[in-house]
């Protein structure tokens, strides 16, 4: 969900993207256009923009749904900016046509809501509330991109850590111990440290504000915990354990392809190509995803390709 | 229309105006007061402003008087440490390579002083943060004095590099030590440009000290990237402003030391 995170290959990035989604596209009218008719949804003719924010979970999700459309027969073009707030309003204003939002983010940014009255289904009162705007909602994945709290692997096997609650009763008893890294985001919002030392009864005893690219790395040298999203690929790399949030406080962050009303009254199609794709997108999924492109060095193309070929979104 | 007319029998006598020596006017009690008024009408205004906004958990948050007192006070120090290092460095270096015997390194020492400036501080913070794990108040000196070396360095030149050489020669005749002529003649006449220098590193890290909290050193940036971060526009407007008035009033601060600083005569 990352508002704020940087990736500061962006600019490299998004020219290769730009380059190989173009690839893509050529090969995919060619052969997909084809064979795609009968009952399958075509999107032929449509000329779509998909956004994405500058960090990689949401680069990979724009060009799973990017390629998924191509193949549908529609000419998609994507763009990658920075920050919710850039992103959104560039939907609004019709620059790019649709992107990959998180419930989250929609209730607590977007509708200025706080986090105090989140309802227990999150994204049907977004989706509603937010229908007001003009903005649809597609049902959203199962992969919750959220907040939690992760320590070294080697910390939490040698203090028996697996569980948000273990963590808290770890505090109790070493309340030196109780150092946090986090990023200003985390340290701001109600679902965010406030809220989540108030649920499990805990007070750290630092907190060391820093970008939230560099929490990954400080984690187990500055600090002992440190915040994280549930789905990053540099878990994985930085040897991190993610403790389970048991209480349930932090808010879902699933994922959604959000849209103009009137682009989805346009092309209806993108509902029905869209939605088995969503369906798959389990945290799992998502995280093996991210890793590859984070950890292994491939792009997200190529990581989007491999993904949606490997469960038969392509033909 | 009369002005004009009784200008024109002065026009022989304006020629002999113009040569007089330009006396460098002290200012005035009026423009001395504008400044600190403005800033204070705007830090009111602000104020004003955000007592009479209903503010949610996440504003509140961010904007208390501890917070915000916190903040500013970080963030002065943050600017003021790292300029005095910036003097600290800046000067002498910009001595000794105005000596003839670093005619040498000269192009070299200039060139890691231009690549300080050229760097983006956002970078070197996350270069020093990522490559060597180097965070914190310090590592935040560290990013904003390598930035804000290059333009006092260049002014400690080019102020000395402007004095009379005929005047050294005089006063090298008057059998003053080269010491001598360097703090009793060199250094005072070039002060004011010198000074010129400190008043741009001064307003430079002000503002670059902004991005210091990235890496753990708080200042005023807490409070701007707390409010890009949650989407709250008081939060960003109070950051963004406090910052402002604070760059203009250390730029107020200095202007008033390079009145008093500045050799009587000059």
């Amino acid at each position: 969900m990352a508002i704020t995170r940087k990736m500061r290959t962006a600019a490299a990035m998004s020219a290769a993207l730009a380059l190989l989604v173009s690839g893509c596209g050529g090969d995919d009218s060619g052969g997909g256009g084809g064979g795609g008719g009968g009952d399958e949804a075509s999107l032929e003719g449509a000329e779509l923009t998909v956004g994405a924010k500058e960090f990689t979970e949401s680069k990979v999700l724009a060009q799973i749904a990017a390629q998924a459309l191509e193949n549908a027969g529609a000419t998609v073009d994507d763009s990658s900016l920075s920050g919710s707030a850039t992103v959104r309003e560039a939907l609004e204003a019709g620059e790019i046509d649709m992107y990959w939002e998180y419930t989250g983010t929609g209730w607590v940014n977007i509708l200025g809501n706080t986090t105090e009255d989140v309802p227990d289904d999150l994204f049907a009162a977004v989706a509603e509330a937010d229908a007001e705007n003009e903005i649809a909602w597609l049902e959203p994945a199962p992969m919750n991109d959220t907040y939690a709290i992760a320590v070294q692997s080697a910390f939490a096997e040698d203090n028996d850590l697996t569980t948000m609650s273990d963590a808290a009763a770890y505090i109790q008893e070493n309340p030196d111990e109780a150092t946090i890294c986090a990023a200003s985001e985390f340290l701001n919002r109600d679902d965010g440290l406030p809220g989540l030392e108030t649920t499990y009864e805990i007070k750290f005893s630092e907190v060391v504000e820093l970008d939230l690219g560099l929490v990954y790395t400080q984690v187990g040298d500055t600090c002992n915990f440190g915040e994280v999203f549930s789905t990053d690929g540099r878990i994985i790399a930085n040897e991190l354990t993610v403790l389970e949030d048991d209480l349930e406080f932090f808010v879902p962050y699933n994922a959604a392809l959000t849209m103009r009303q009137e682009t989805l009254e346009e092309f209806p199609a993108i509902e029905e190509i869209m939605g088995p794709i969503s369906e798959a997108l389990t945290n799992e999924e998502i995280t093996a995803l991210n890793a590859a492109v984070d950890v292994d060095g491939e792009t997200e193309q190529d990581v989007a390709t491999q993904w949606l070929e490997d469960n038969g979104f392509l033909e | 229309m009369t002005s004009t007319v009784e200008q024109a029998p002065d026009l022989g006598t304006a020629p002999q105006a113009a040569m007089a020596p330009v006396r460098r006017e002290r200012r005035t009690l009026g423009s001395y007061l504008f400044m600190p008024v403005f800033l204070a009408l705007v830090c009111a205004g602000l104020y004003l402003y955000m007592s009479n906004q209903e503010l949610d958990s996440i504003e509140q948050r961010s904007l208390n008087a501890s917070k915000i007192g916190e903040s500013i006070w970080e963030h002065v120090q943050l600017a003021a440490i790292s300029t005095i290092f910036v003097i600290l460095i800046a000067i002498p270096l910009g001595v000794v390579m105005t000596r003839p015997f670093t005619r040498s390194f000269r192009g070299i020492l200039l060139t890691f002083a231009n690549i300080g400036q050229a760097v983006p501080t956002i970078g070197l913070l996350a270069l020093l943060a990522v490559a060597f794990l180097f965070i914190g108040f310090t590592a935040a000196i560290v990013g904003l004095v390598a930035y804000a070396v290059l333009p006092v360095l260049r002014n400690t030149i080019v102020g000395l590099g402007q004095v009379d050489e005929n005047i050294l020669e005089a006063g090298r005749g008057m059998g003053i030590s080269k010491m001598g002529v360097l703090t009793r003649i060199e250094l005072p006449l070039s002060v004011p440009i010198i000074l010129a220098g400190v008043r741009t590193a001064l307003v430079i890290n002000v503002g670059t000290a902004t991005l210091a909290t990235y890496i753990n050193a708080g200042g005023l940036g807490d409070i701007i990237v707390a409010g890009l971060s949650t989407n709250r526009i008081n939060i960003q407007l109070t950051g963004a402003l406090l910052t402002a008035v604070l760059a203009l009033f250390i730029d107020y601060l200095a202007g008033i030391a390079e009145d008093v600083l500045r050799p009587k005569g000059l």
